[in-house]
């Protein structure tokens, strides 16, 4: 019963969320300033896992492909679809899950028990929709493009650790990651990525919205905001690989 | 004026507020005391809507606030000005922000006129020069002044305050009480003042109306509740040694 009061409850939120802005500017202003604080101040976390992750992946196949009959440039092409199928978009997404679930699961939160949502209640202000649709719109316009970036970053990451590794040379790296290129999948892990954006920013939302009590319960809803973000990215990734690459 | 009439509310089928009636009149500081746990705070939320009433109806100058749909609350909540316990200041916007951030919200004033009456609330209640800091560099007394000014920002009808004065010095609470005092009579507007505060009473209670275990005991000015004969209300009046004192020697 628990699991179901839950999703009405989410659901009812998502309806006083997507309602008619009182003030567009008000709203633009506020995307403005999430696009900086959830997006923008990821980049570097997202080019540091990145970067390593490519090259991780690189090395690991080449150690573990060391036969004479698989061509070497296939190390390229392992990375590169690594990268772009499950890497950029799903490992991206749960790395964001944590960073930028929790921050808005504690900053709701903290409003929450401060008053500041009742204070903008008060005034007649639809506190749900001011405080959430932002960063919906926010994450859902910056973590694809912090995909794309993933992906190079990436894959640039592979091509670094070949060249300082030389398990293979830098030029059937470099031939590998072009062979073979399918452009879907590219589009197939951005469209995961919007999804996994608005699955993030609303159940961390949710979580932080209801919060109540103090620092203790702002902190267990901080952490349920990314336990269940992340549960529901490993879910929608089978259900969306399935349903896109079928 | 507000009136509230046979209200009672309910959390999981417990009573926190039992059939209560009472109005509070315009131009007037109308104090809501009781011990904590009274159902004060309760009351209050369910006045400005926070909380819906179980029963009974909560009347805004002859319409029904409880009754209304969200649309229609939020004409009479642009004329709702309120101070919470903690001041409730958005912590991201400094003080000027958080003053002007209602008039953005609901009126088409140039960028200088929204300045200019944020510098006009802020002068009223002394923190000139307080524009650019934020909260978190505030004191206690200092954000609840900011919150003030947050609340007259848009000359509301209605002020309410909950427990302005806790965690407050005497001296700081003197000025806050005097500060609701007076923008209550130069705006002529209808406030509404939870407090467990003796010396609030005493200072500025126009009417004064005593709560206990979620029921109204009591209602009168603040030169009659010296006076009273109730047991309860005497209870919580004279429950230090220092009121006791007073009371013996006003009696001898």
């Amino acid at each position: 019963m628990g699991f179901f009061f839950h999703v009405g409850k989410y659901f009812e939120l998502m309806l006083k969320v997507f309602t008619k802005p009182e003030k567009g500017i008000m709203y633009y202003r506020q995307t403005v300033r999430e696009i900086e604080a959830l997006g923008l101040n990821s980049v570097g976390i997202v080019f540091i896992i990145s970067v390593f992750m490519g090259a991780v992946i690189t090395l690991q196949t080449a150690y573990n492909t060391e036969n004479p009959f698989l061509p070497s440039y296939l190390i390229g092409l392992g990375c590169r679809d690594s990268m772009i199928l499950e890497f950029s978009s799903t490992m991206v997404a749960l790395i964001l899950a944590g960073k930028v679930g929790s921050n808005i699961a504690s900053e709701l939160g903290t409003m929450r028990v401060t008053e500041q949502i009742d204070a903008l209640e008060i005034m007649g202000v639809n506190s749900a929709s001011y405080l959430i649709l932002p960063k919906i719109i926010a994450c859902i316009l910056i973590f694809p493009l912090l995909t794309l970036f993933s992906m190079i970053v990436g894959v640039a990451g592979g091509w670094l650790a070949v060249l300082f590794t030389h398990v293979i040379t830098p030029t059937d790296f470099v031939y590998g990651i072009q062979y073979a290129f399918i452009p879907f999948y590219i589009t197939y892990s951005v469209i995961k990525m919007v999804v996994f954006a608005f699955l993030i920013t609303s159940i961390s939302s949710y979580h932080g919205y209801y919060s109540y009590g103090g620092a203790l319960e702002v902190g267990i809803s901080s952490t349920r905001a990314v336990v269940h973000s992340s549960v529901f990215i490993l879910l929608f990734n089978v259900i969306l690989t399935q349903l896109i690459l079928s | 004026m507000i009136e509230v009439v046979h209200v009672s509310k309910y959390f999981d089928n417990e009573p926190v507020l039992k059939d209560i009636s009472v109005t509070f009149e315009r131009g007037k500081t109308n104090l809501v005391i009781g011990q904590s746990g009274s159902g004060k705070t309760v009351l209050l939320k369910c006045i400005v809507g926070l909380l819906d009433v179980d029963e009974g109806d909560i009347i805004y100058d002859e319409v029904i606030f409880n009754k209304l749909n969200f649309g229609d609350k939020k004409s009479i909540r642009k004329e709702i000005g309120m101070l919470f316990q903690g001041g409730a200041l958005f912590d991201s916007l400094t003080v000027e922000e958080n003053i002007i951030y209602p008039m953005d919200m609901f009126t088409s004033m140039t960028t200088e006129e929204k300045i200019e009456r944020a510098n006009f609330c802020l002068k009223r209640v002394n923190m000139v020069n307080s524009n650019h800091l934020y909260p978190a560099e505030l004191s206690g007394g200092m954000k609840k002044r900011v919150a003030i000014a947050r609340a007259i920002a848009l000359n509301p009808k209605y002020l309410f305050c909950d427990e302005p004065n806790s965690g407050l010095d005497p001296k700081t609470s003197i000025v806050i009480d005097n500060l609701i005092r007076e923008l209550t009579e130069e705006f002529n507007m209808t406030t509404i003042v939870n407090t467990h505060d003796m010396n609030s009473v005493m200072e500025i209670g126009s009417k004064v109306v005593f709560i206990a275990n979620g029921m109204k005991c009591w209602e009168g000015t603040n030169l009659e509740i010296l006076h009273s004969d109730n047991q309860v209300l005497n209870d919580f009046i004279f429950a230090n040694s220092l009121a006791r004192h007073v009371k013996n020697t006003m009696k001898n």
